[in-house]
């Protein structure tokens, strides 16, 4: 059974058509990368996937169990998480009580190792994502860079199955761009399954095995990131029709 | 010029003899108000600053309870005065009918406003914002309506007195009433201020403050918003109705204006004025309302009731245009950075105080 | 019963759509959720009473109900400058702080005039009969003028250049302020309308049909026109009608039917309103759907 199954997933606006017939499956222990052209859809598809926006028709499936129509705290509760692609930081709290909110999540506080505190765990997942000098700090002083990686961590803290990276190397310099590649890897190893929208073509294709490609919200093309890279539909798009 | 002057002063009185740690200071000024009935003499006008300042405790319960969930939480509730009236008009209720004794009534009327806190907040919570704001701003003009309309049991205009028998503790010397129930409002005070702190403080107090801040990343994170909504909801209403009985067995009745959109208002106005979100800033802020209100503009310089609406609201408005983090704020604020020698211009003035204390022992330690 | 219910269902419509009008103007285009709204309404009662009854030597109906409006206008330009503006960008505040200048405008007519009854006289005496019905003059003056002054301020917005500046500026502020537009005389001029035509409202309501107007009667017609406005549909001048319409006609009937209901009123436009906003939240005719979920 797939971890994820999306199958002929609509949204319409009005007249417009944001994501169109797509379907698409992710198994456990992926890391799949999304891409397409700005406006192609991939963000509406997170928000659709994750109970943001309502959709029009079509199914979503996350271990074969229907969750489309659920509220979005229930599908993080049954193990699907989400970062943003314009960070969302809780401003007034501190790095570290960001991460402890995920914690109070049902799922959350149920997946802490009883020998734990919600506090230790939390500084532990900071740990991971290289936040934990700053954990007394209230959010609203971090950099951009940091707060990108407080949204992992935090997802993190929902103990995920599969987590949907909506951009998390937008606005990185090539160095943060670096450690956060090695921090998904180590996610990854730890057992998280990803899906990654992103437009930093480089740094994706050195985390995705398998890639989709999206545009006017229709999926056009899936494959590993060599084939992709060789797509004669994808160059189009990304390049327009050349000579 | 003076400014200049007055400024350097300040800031070496600041640096030199404010430098107290807020728990001392705390601790320093329970003692002070502990000590305050013993120092003053006995004659009418000192009973009636008591009273003063036991109606400024009780109503710093209410403001408190309201800051928990507009500081804290987010949720904009214009309508706080309906779980006061409730409180109020329950216990005034069961006393004139079954004369029961006031703490059993006070006890069920804050069962029943934790209990309709439920089924209001349900529909309401579900809005934001200015639209939750209007809805709660109808619930006392709702809840006036329905006291008129059942003038039988409510009393209408006229409302609910009760006996003398009501009151707190059966003394004759009004005096000496007045110093038992100030002891009393005060650790009804200390007590319901220091669970609304913990609360505020917890980790669920967290959540609180993710629900204000981003709603939707709350709900990423797993957090059933509506469910905690609801929970800062009810306990806030619970030490309303708490204040709201209280104060029917201190003035002994209970009138339609314990529903008024005005006491709503008082509670915006007491929170607002000591700093939205501390907690700590509605107590400030009741004390200071209450005072002004009752003694200064009332024995100082005799200004109508009619007015005294008036002459808090403009302050309060030009205060949240100026300051929208309240007094009590600014002024702890002004400190701390007095004390840290920070640039005054720098951002980034916090809610989380007990954190950057942490910090700071870490640091040192 | 019935006739009764359609002749002062189409009046309290046609004023609740020049009331809500005005209302979704300053929610659309200056931005601001106005508590105060409705202090319009109360302040164009009192006005148009002072200058009747006592101030200017006893005007006639029309001068006062202009300078009333005029007066008001003023009033809630001022209001804006002076509270509104500073504290645009949050949101509590502004709330906290239109509430506060609502309660104030109460404190400060009950301290004037009291906090009981002042009675206002009808538009014009005299009615024609309809069917067995007496149908007052004034209450077909109160349809005429609402209606009338709608148009005028529908067609201002869709066809003069000032109007469309404003349809702008509702949709995107920036884009407006790139365009050269003063959208903060814009604003202003948006609150005066508003102030104006709630005004207008507030005195045509009294005038034609309850007589009387008190300092605290500034909450019903706020959640009138929050709940008009929802109905209809944000930025909807089509919506405010038909919601003006709807709500209009369902107020009178709860009114005629439940005499002693007067917190029902308020608690049928409470429940359209949230009911609207949990099922549908743009409304009948509302253009901008709100992403968040």
């Amino acid at each position: 059974m797939h971890l994820l199954e999306v199958e002929n997933l609509t949204k319409r606006f009005g007249g417009l058509t944001a994501v169109n017939n797509v379907s698409f499956h992710i198994d456990e222990g992926e890391i799949v990368g999304l891409i397409g052209p700005n406006g192609a859809g991939k963000t509406t598809l997170f928000n659709l996937i994750t109970g943001f926006l309502k959709a029009d028709s079509g199914t979503v499936k996350l271990r074969g169990e229907n969750i489309l129509g659920l509220a979005p705290h229930k599908i993080v509760n049954k193990g699907l998480a989400r970062t943003f692609q314009v960070v969302r930081p809780f401003r007034h709290l501190p790095t570290i009580a960001n991460v402890l909110v995920a914690l109070q999540s049902p799922r959350g506080s149920d997946k802490i190792e009883w020998i734990k505190t919600p506090e230790r765990k939390a500084l532990e997942l900071l740990e991971d994502v290289g936040l934990s000098e700053m954990m007394m700090e209230p959010a609203e002083i971090l950099a951009h860079g940091d707060l990108k990686r407080l949204e992992i961590a935090r997802a993190l803290g929902t103990e995920p199955d599969l987590l949907l990276l909506d951009e998390p190397f937008a606005g990185l310099n090539p160095i943060e761009t670096d450690l956060l590649t090695k921090s998904l890897q180590t996610i990854h190893l730890d057992g998280h399954t990803m899906v990654i929208v992103e437009h930093k073509l480089r740094a994706l294709m050195k985390l995705a095995k398998r890639v989709l490609v999206l545009h006017y919200g229709e999926k056009i093309a899936e494959g590993s990131p060599e084939e992709i890279a060789k797509h004669k539909k994808v160059i189009e798009v990304y390049m327009g029709k050349g000579k | 010029m003076v400014t200049i002057y007055l400024r350097r002063a300040y800031r070496s009185f600041a640096l030199h003899i404010l430098d107290i740690p807020s728990r001392l200071m705390a601790l320093l000024l329970i003692v002070l108000f502990l000590a305050i009935p013993g120092i003053l003499p006995a004659n009418p006008l000192m009973s009636y600053l008591l009273s003063v300042l036991i109606t400024a405790s009780v109503m710093a319960i209410f403001a408190s309870s309201w800051d928990l969930l507009v500081g804290r939480c987010g949720q904009i509730s214009l309508g706080h005065s309906i779980f006061y009236g409730v409180g109020a008009y329950t216990t005034a209720l069961l006393f004139r009918s079954y004369g029961l004794p006031s703490w059993v009534g006070i006890l069920i009327g804050v069962l029943i406003a934790a209990a309709i806190s439920l089924p209001i907040g349900f529909p309401a919570l579900r809005v934001k914002g200015p639209y939750l704001a209007l809805v709660t701003l109808a619930l006392p003009l709702i809840a006036t309506s329905i006291v008129f309309a059942l003038k039988d049991i409510t009393g209408g205009e006229n409302g609910l007195p009760i006996p003398v028998e009501g009151r707190f503790f059966q003394l004759t010397n009004i005096h000496n009433l007045r110093i038992a129930e100030y002891y009393l409002t005060f650790l009804l005070l200390l007590v319901s201020a220091i669970i609304i702190h913990k609360i505020a403080n917890s980790r669920t107090g967290i959540v609180f403050v993710s629900i204000l801040d981003d709603e939707m990343a709350s709900k990423a994170c797993g957090i059933n918003v509506t469910r905690y909504k609801l929970m800062a909801f009810a306990i806030s209403a619970t030490f309303a109705g708490l204040a709201g009985g209280v104060n029917v067995h201190l003035l002994l009745s209970a009138s339609h204006g314990d529903f008024s959109l005005t006491l709503s208002f008082f509670a915006v106005i007491m929170a607002v004025l000591g700093g939205m979100g501390t907690i700590y800033g509605a107590i400030v802020g009741s004390y200071i309302i209450y005072f002004l209100d009752m003694y200064f503009l009332r024995m100082v310089v005799d200004v109508p009731d009619v007015w005294h609406v008036l002459i808090f609201i403009v302050p309060v408005v030009l205060l949240v245009i100026k300051w929208p983090r309240g007094i009590a704020r600014f002024v702890t604020d002004e400190l701390e950075d007095l004390s840290e020698e920070r640039p005054l211009e720098e951002r980034g003035k916090r809610i989380w105080k007990k954190y950057r204390r942490k910090k700071k022992s870490a640091n040192e330690g | 019963m019935v006739e009764q219910l359609l002749i002062l269902g189409v009046v309290a419509s046609a004023v609740y759509a020049l009331l809500s009008l005005g209302f979704t103007l300053s929610f659309g285009i200056a931005r601001i959720v106005n508590m105060a709204h409705g202090s319009f309404f109360m302040l164009g009662a009192y006005f148009y009473f002072y200058y009747g009854a006592r101030g200017f030597g006893k005007l006639d109906v029309f001068p006062s109900l202009i300078l009333a409006a005029i007066t008001v206008a003023i009033i809630g330009a001022v209001f804006y400058r002076l509270a509104i503006h500073s504290v645009m960008g949050d949101d509590v505040a502004l709330i906290v702080v239109t509430i506060g200048g609502a309660l104030v405008f109460q404190q400060a007519v009950t301290i004037i005039f009291g906090t009981g009854h002042v009675t206002i006289n009808p538009l014009m005496e005299g009615a024609i009969h309809i069917s067995n019905v007496a149908v007052t003059y004034s209450k077909i003056l109160a349809i005429t003028i609402s209606l009338s002054l709608f148009a005028c301020i529908s067609i201002f917005i869709s066809k003069t250049k000032m109007g469309r500046a404003m349809k702008a500026l509702s949709q995107d502020r920036e884009a407006a302020m790139l365009m050269g537009i003063n959208t903060e005389a814009l604003a202003t001029l948006t609150v005066a309308i508003a102030g104006a035509m709630g005004a207008v409202a507030g005195t045509l309501i009294p005038a034609s049909t309850s007589q009387m107007a008190d300092p605290f009667m500034w909450t019903p017609p706020l959640t009138i026109a929050f709940a008009v406005v929802i109905l209809g549909g944000l930025g909807s001048i089509k919506g405010t009608l038909v919601g003006a319409l709807i709500l209009g006609f369902s107020e009178t009937a709860v009114g005629l039917y439940f005499p002693e209901g007067g917190f029902l009123k308020t608690a049928v436009a409470l429940g359209v309103m949230v009911t609207v906003l949990l099922i549908r939240p743009r409304g009948l005719f509302g253009k901008r759907i709100e992403l968040e979920e």
